[in-house]
């Protein structure tokens, strides 16, 4: 069975609640082909989703929210230290307890709860988020240390609407059960592929003497990389092909075999 | 499978889009206002009493707001259904780790700080019972039911060749990558409880009993649950603690478990010591099966991993005995961990298979196939579906397994030793009694449905296989129906535990399905050739609304069969010769689980379980000092969860089954079902690349040189 | 986690200063275990000094002309970058592997090299401040001497400490004669060797090094080297990433012909520090580059460990490691 021909048609329903969800990008996908297949699988989960999802508005899922500060007491603040840095492209101003990591402002001062406290000593990987390009663990941050800096999180991945491919990739081959770690799998792998093209090595690689060029990743190279994200659901294989299929810019299959 | 059924495609995860984009909502992503944090400090001995706490220092730490002991708690009912005591009701200590206080503060980082400040005295922990390898030999017959069936020591005694070995598995915890975390909420009598739940009514049930509070005033919220695996299932006192420190504080709590609390706060799989006996004839024909477990509880209860239900069900033998020793300690409560029992039981009794067909001179899949039970032989009841055979047939096939050298030791490659191995499993399949509603809508001619259950998902894909049971069981799009679970104040239903999540829901969403288009067919008044769909009624009735509730049960005559979902899994590991490191290369799963509703969800949950069984083959073990009677492995770097590069290709096939025994709809439920077998899977491979039996896990580095 | 106050320094010197002025303030660099300590109130500064944004991460060619005379790893840098410079990559492909050995690769773009050094034991006695132990709490007691002691000491320990270095990077810079440079508040650079700069644990294994309050690591000079053609790093671990080593190996030759010119062997996961296998590289230099000499060097490394209960398995993995980095040294390269 494959993927391909699972597809359900569009209903003119369907047509009508994908052109809700995203109104600027439904004539160009509806324009082309190769989008439109893509599109509509896209449509089919989002649809059922924004609606299983408890109501969220189609927009409060897909637009980059306001990282709007939850003000602390003045009390609660002990030795603040005043912060300016970028979230997720927009600028944002505070003042925090020194001792306050990155992950809990963002959690609890900021409103972005899709980065994720699982053991909140850098060995689990699920409050990953981006900053200057680097993936690094929120929770070993402190937010003090954020001056002036550009921070990414999972919230700051789509564009206009639009997931990032690793987003999308990571629905497509079921990059994870529980969600939980998935914000910090998915910072970590959108890193991941920039680490691949500058040609940055890891200890699986076979030769690392010879330097220089992108590297198109193995297997075990996703493997060995990711390896900083723990999945306890154990999504391993589907998170290898997620990122395989986006780095590799090639689909790759799926199966579901039945026998007997 | 029926044409145009959305049931039984591989549908994208209708919560997806939530999931990866950081919108799904977990217990503490609520914004819920003026919320101030707990934190949970912790008793340091294993047993005696609290003498003295002295928390003057921490009442007048910065932020501190209230600071709740058994001095100043009120009274709980211990028996309300949470599990593991420490509901901060007395000095007493059971266990090293139990809670004993909760301090809450403005903020998380000076609650967490206050809670070092606080100093703690006891006396008379001497008698501490900690060491479990002592006191396995005081160990008790535990109150699991026995299985004795004929004599298995006058078997062993006259047959051509016997195993007689001792098989041990040492506690391991869930650690879903959520601990467990609650924000707790009150208004005047009302409680909210944004809070991890399998058993989202259990979990309603339990704060109220514990709470002494009316269940009708409990509302638990949980739409998404960062895993569980059994330790989400029953609850614990931090739920019911975060709503006693809500009502102190006179302010909603978040309280969350630290990853080091995780390991003494919400159960374990506990260290079983298996002892298995086996007794064949030259042909392999088995003639006796013992398999006696030996184990641990908590101090004042009793939990004991069924180790020996693979046993029961597995293959044909005249001569059986099946039983359970446990001994108490001042360790806290174990509790269901995926594939409870039957997990850790089958690496017993499948390694000793495997030693039984190395010692025949037997192909391992030939051994089982001769030993193939025509019905459960220890009810006697015939099977619902068992599919074993098939599982075994076609993954050999898949698998490649006639390429296996039998001989150990021999398959070497560079500076890897290879080795392929087999075992099998299975799992009780069953269903629960669940309620569903379901309300339709029609907005000229829009038709939508909303299905509501107090059903759970944990990832398990509950949202998507139930959105595709009721597309098809109304004659709707999968996007015009929305899924609302993960709340109690919906209709109440089973728990996403035991395997039976799948099977309760769909089946009562099916029935409610089935239920609504007859009540709409009998509105409509008319006589109808082909059965029409709710959609097509509402659109030709011109109802704006309709709505109806089921409330399913399982088939009468259910317990008339044993329901199993079985498996056969196949593991190649490479073993480094050098260092004992062991990768597993590749894995298949062969699955008979009845009708899959999803296959890209089914699929995870066995592969996902397969990445359990390789962490409990390989890397996972909790360790306690005996001395002191606490975990030493107490974090992610000590306690080992596979990790992506652990894990090498896995393959999953499922045989055709559509089991009208089991349930209505034929589905088994595959959540537990994916680790069984896979530690004997490997182990045996582990043998067979290496020679070295080991019946020790984890098979770490240290026990291949 | 102890409130504390947390300054931004603008210089290293004026970062020197401000950390000799506090007998309880700590620089904070990569965060990676300085935050994870405090966390546990391990660690309980009253003061940390932010370095982390200072411009001071470069990774200098210390060669003038032609002649090779080594490199300098400025503190400041992140692993990752270290591992992925290509001077490092084509000179010292060992360092590259250690580092990329250790932690995982959002760990590694934070730790720093200064800070990689400066990383405490794993021990989980030290970690759990319930627990005895000396080196958190001097003349409290060694947990785990009589305890769960598999990850431990079989080399170079005390009655009062068998904790071991965690540090995959270190090792590979033991092995290749690495010196530790130090700045204090009167400006003085000081160069210490990797014997000068670790300590086993002895009496006070609350020292983990011999800085003083106030110094400050600026840089680690690499030596030039001829291991680059035959160097290896082997970890051995109980899962096949993300975890601290059960024993370690960086292994560098450097051959004429067959022969063995120079050798390098260090150990981690065996010792306070990074264990120089000093016996080992003894009876290997001059010798043949043969699979059996390398047995009997690692054989004859690991007579003197001293194990305990839990870890005896070490004896035979050390050698095994031992042998196995030398081999896929000569036959791979990194």
């Amino acid at each position: 069975m494959s993927e391909e021909n699972q597809n359900p048609d569009l209903t003119d329903d369907e047509k009508r609640l994908f052109a809700d969800l995203m109104p600027e990008d439904l004539k160009e996908i509806m324009d082309s082909g190769f989008n439109r297949r893509h599109f509509l699988k896209l449509m089919s989960i989002g649809g059922a989703s924004v609606l299983a999802a408890n109501l969220l508005g189609a927009e409060q899922v897909l637009a980059r929210p306001l990282a709007t500060e939850q003000a602390a007491a003045t009390a609660a603040i002990e030795n603040g230290v005043k912060l300016s840095f970028n979230i997720n492209g927009a600028s944002r101003s505070l003042t925090v307890d020194s001792r306050m990591t990155l992950l809990d402002t963002v959690r609890e001062r900021l409103q972005l709860t899709g980065s994720k406290k699982g053991c909140d000593h850098g060995q689990c990987g699920a409050c990953t988020v981006i900053i200057d390009g680097q993936r690094v663990l929120s929770c070993l941050t402190l937010a003090a240390t954020c001056e002036g800096k550009k921070v990414t999180t999972i919230e700051g991945l789509a564009n206009n609407n639009q997931l990032h491919p690793m987003q999308e990739a990571f629905i497509k081959h079921d990059g994870f059960q529980c969600g939980y770690c998935t914000p910090g799998q998915i910072c970590s792998a959108v890193a991941l592929l920039g680490e691949a093209k500058k040609g940055d090595a890891s200890y699986v690689t076979s030769n690392i003497k010879q330097t220089g060029s992108a590297q198109q990743l193995s297997e075990d190279e996703i493997r060995e990389r990711m390896s900083g994200n723990i999945c306890r659901c154990g999504a391993y294989p589907n998170i290898v092909a997620a990122i395989m299929e986006v780095h590799s810019g090639k689909p790759v299959d799926q199966h579901f075999n039945f026998a007997g | 499978m029926e044409a145009n059924q959305i049931t039984g495609t591989p549908l994208n995860r209708i919560d997806g889009l939530l999931k990866v984009t950081g919108k799904a909502a977990y217990a503490t992503d609520y914004p819920v206002k003026n919320l101030a944090y707990g934190y949970l400090f912790k008793s340091t001995v294993a047993s005696g009493t609290i003498t003295q706490i002295d928390d003057a220092v921490a009442k007048k730490a910065p932020g501190v707001i209230t600071i709740i002991t058994h001095l100043n708690a009120p009274k709980l009912n211990v028996k309300g259904g949470l599990r593991g005591g420490a509901l901060l009701q007395g000095p007493e200590i059971k266990f090293n780790g139990q809670h004993i206080g909760i301090v809450v503060a403005e903020t998380f980082e000076q609650a967490r700080y206050a809670a070092r400040l606080i100093k703690v005295q006891y006396s008379g922990d001497a008698q501490a019972k900690t060491d479990f390898e002592k006191l396995a030999t005081q160990a008790v017959p535990a109150k699991e039911p026995e299985v004795r069936r004929g004599d298995v020591d006058s078997a062993m005694a006259s047959a051509a060749v016997t195993v007689d070995e001792v098989y041990e598995t040492p506690i391991e915890h869930h650690h879903p990558m959520e601990p467990h975390a609650t924000i707790a909420s009150w208004e005047g009598d009302k409680l909210t409880l944004y809070n991890s739940s399998q058993i989202v009514n259990g979990a309603q049930t339990s704060a109220a009993k514990t709470l002494n509070i009316a269940p009708e005033n409990v509302r638990i919220i949980t739409p998404y649950i960062g895993g569980g695996f059994g330790s989400k299932g029953g609850q614990w006192a931090n739920l019911a603690l975060a709503a006693v420190a809500a009502k102190m504080a006179n302010r909603p709590v978040h309280l969350a478990l630290s990853r080091q609390q995780m390991f003494n706060s919400v159960g374990l799989r506990q260290h079983n010591i298996q002892h298995l006996k086996l007794a064949a004839t030259k042909e392999g024909k088995l003639l006796a099966l013992g398999h006696q477990t030996t184990t641990h509880t908590a101090i004042d209860d009793e939990y004991t991993e069924p180790c020996g239900d693979c046993s029961k069900v597995l293959y044909a033998v005249p001569n059986a005995l099946i039983n359970y020793k446990v001994v108490p300690m001042n360790i806290i409560m174990p509790t269901y961990t995926r594939g409870p029992g039957k997990s850790t039981g089958s690496f017993a009794l499948e390694s000793a298979m495997d030693e039984l067909a190395f010692k025949l001179q037997m192909d391992p899949i030939a051994l089982r196939l001769a030993n193939e039970p025509a019905q459960d032989p220890t009810t006697g009841k015939p099977w619902s579906s068992r599919k074993l055979v098939e599982c075994l047939k076609e993954g050999a096939k898949a698998f490649g397994w006639h390429k296996r050298n039998p001989q150990p030791g021999k398959n070497i490659q560079g500076d890897y030793l290879i080795g392929h191995g087999v075992a099998c499993g299975s799992y009780p399949a069953r269903q629960r009694d669940s309620s569903a509603v379901i309300k339709l809508t029609n907005d000229n001619g829009k038709v939508q449905a909303t299905v509501e259950l107090a059903a759970a998902d944990l990832g398990t894909g509950t949202y998507t296989i139930l959105a595709q049971t009721a597309a098809d069981g109304l004659g709707l799009p999968v996007a015009q129906v929305q899924i609302k679970i993960g709340d109690s104040d919906l209709p109440p239903a089973a728990g996403s535990v035991g395997s039976v999540g799948a099977t309760s829901y769909a089946n009562s969403v099916n029935d409610a399905c089935s239920k609504i288009t007859t009540e709409l067919m009998m509105k409509s008044g008319k006589q109808f050739f082909v059965r029409p769909t709710a959609a097509q009624l509402m659109a030709s009735e011109r109802l704006s609304s309709f709505e109806t509730r089921m409330d399913a049960k399982p088939l009468a005559d259910a317990d008339n069969y044993s329901a199993h979902s079985f498996n056969a899994n196949f593991a190649e590991v490479w073993v480094n010769r050098h260092t004992g490191m062991v990768k597993v290369k590749r894995f298949l799963a062969v699955t008979a689980a009845g009708k899959i509703l999803n296959p890209k969800t089914a699929r995870s949950q066995i592969i996902g379980g397969n990445v359990w069984g390789i962490g409990m083959a390989l890397t996972e073990e909790s360790v306690i000092d005996p001395r002191w009677g606490n975990f030493i492995t107490r974090s992610f770097a000590d306690y080992h969860v596979p990790v992506n590069l652990d894990v090498g290709n896995l393959e999953a096939i499922f045989i055709n089954e559509d089991d009208k025994h089991a349930n209505k709809l034929g589905v088994k439920g595959i959540g537990e079902v994916g680790i069984v077998g896979v530690a004997g899977a490997i182990a045996n491979a582990i043998f067979n690349a290496t020679g070295k039996r080991v019946r020790e896990l984890p098979i770490t580095p240290d026990k291949l040189i | 986690m102890r409130p504390f106050k947390y300054t931004r320094a603008t210089t290293l010197p004026s970062a020197i200063k401000e950390l000799s002025g506090n007998a309880q303030s700590r620089i904070l660099a990569g965060g990676t275990n300085l935050l994870d300590l405090m966390k546990e109130d391990v660690e309980r500064p009253e003061a940390l000094i932010d370095i982390t944004h200072l411009p001071h991460s470069a990774v200098k060619s210390l060669s003038q002309g032609a002649a090779k005379s080594g490199v300098l790893l400025d503190a400041l840098g992140k692993n990752s970058e270290t591992a992925n410079h290509l001077l490092i990559r084509s000179q010292y492909p060992m360092l590259s592997q250690a580092i990329l050995a250790g932690a995982s690769a959002q760990i590694r773009n934070m730790a720093t090299n200064g800070g990689n050094l400066l990383q405490r034991t794993r021990c989980p006695y030290f970690y759990d401040v319930a627990m005895p132990c000396n080196k958190r709490t001097p003349g409290s007691g060694c947990g785990a001497l009589e305890g769960f002691n598999r990850m431990h000491a079989v080399f170079g320990w005390s009655d009062k400490c068998i904790a071991v270095h965690p540090s995959d990077m270190a090792v590979a810079l033991a092995a290749l004669d690495a010196k530790v440079l130090a700045q204090n508040e009167a400006g003085q650079q000081r160069r210490l060797t990797f014997d000068e700069f670790f300590r086993l644990p002895g009496d006070a294994p609350e020292k983990d090094n011999n800085l003083q309050h106030g110094d400050l690591i600026t840089g680690i000079e690499l030596p030039a080297s001829n291991f680059a053609d035959h160097s290896y790093y082997a970890k051995v671990r109980d899962r096949s990433s993300y975890a601290f080593a059960l024993v370690s190996v960086a292994a560098g030759l450097q051959l004429n012909g067959k022969q063995i010119s120079d050798v390098r062997v260090a150990m981690g996961g065996v010792a306070h520090k990074p264990w120089r296998a000093l016996t080992a590289e003894k009876m290997l230099k001059g010798k043949e580059a043969t699979e059996a000499n390398f047995k009997a060097a690692a054989k004859a490394e690991m007579a003197a460990a001293k194990p305990h209960e839990y870890n005896k398995f070490k004896i035979e993995l050390g050698e095994r490691a031992i042998a196995l980095a030398l081999t896929n040294a000569l036959n791979y390269g990194s």
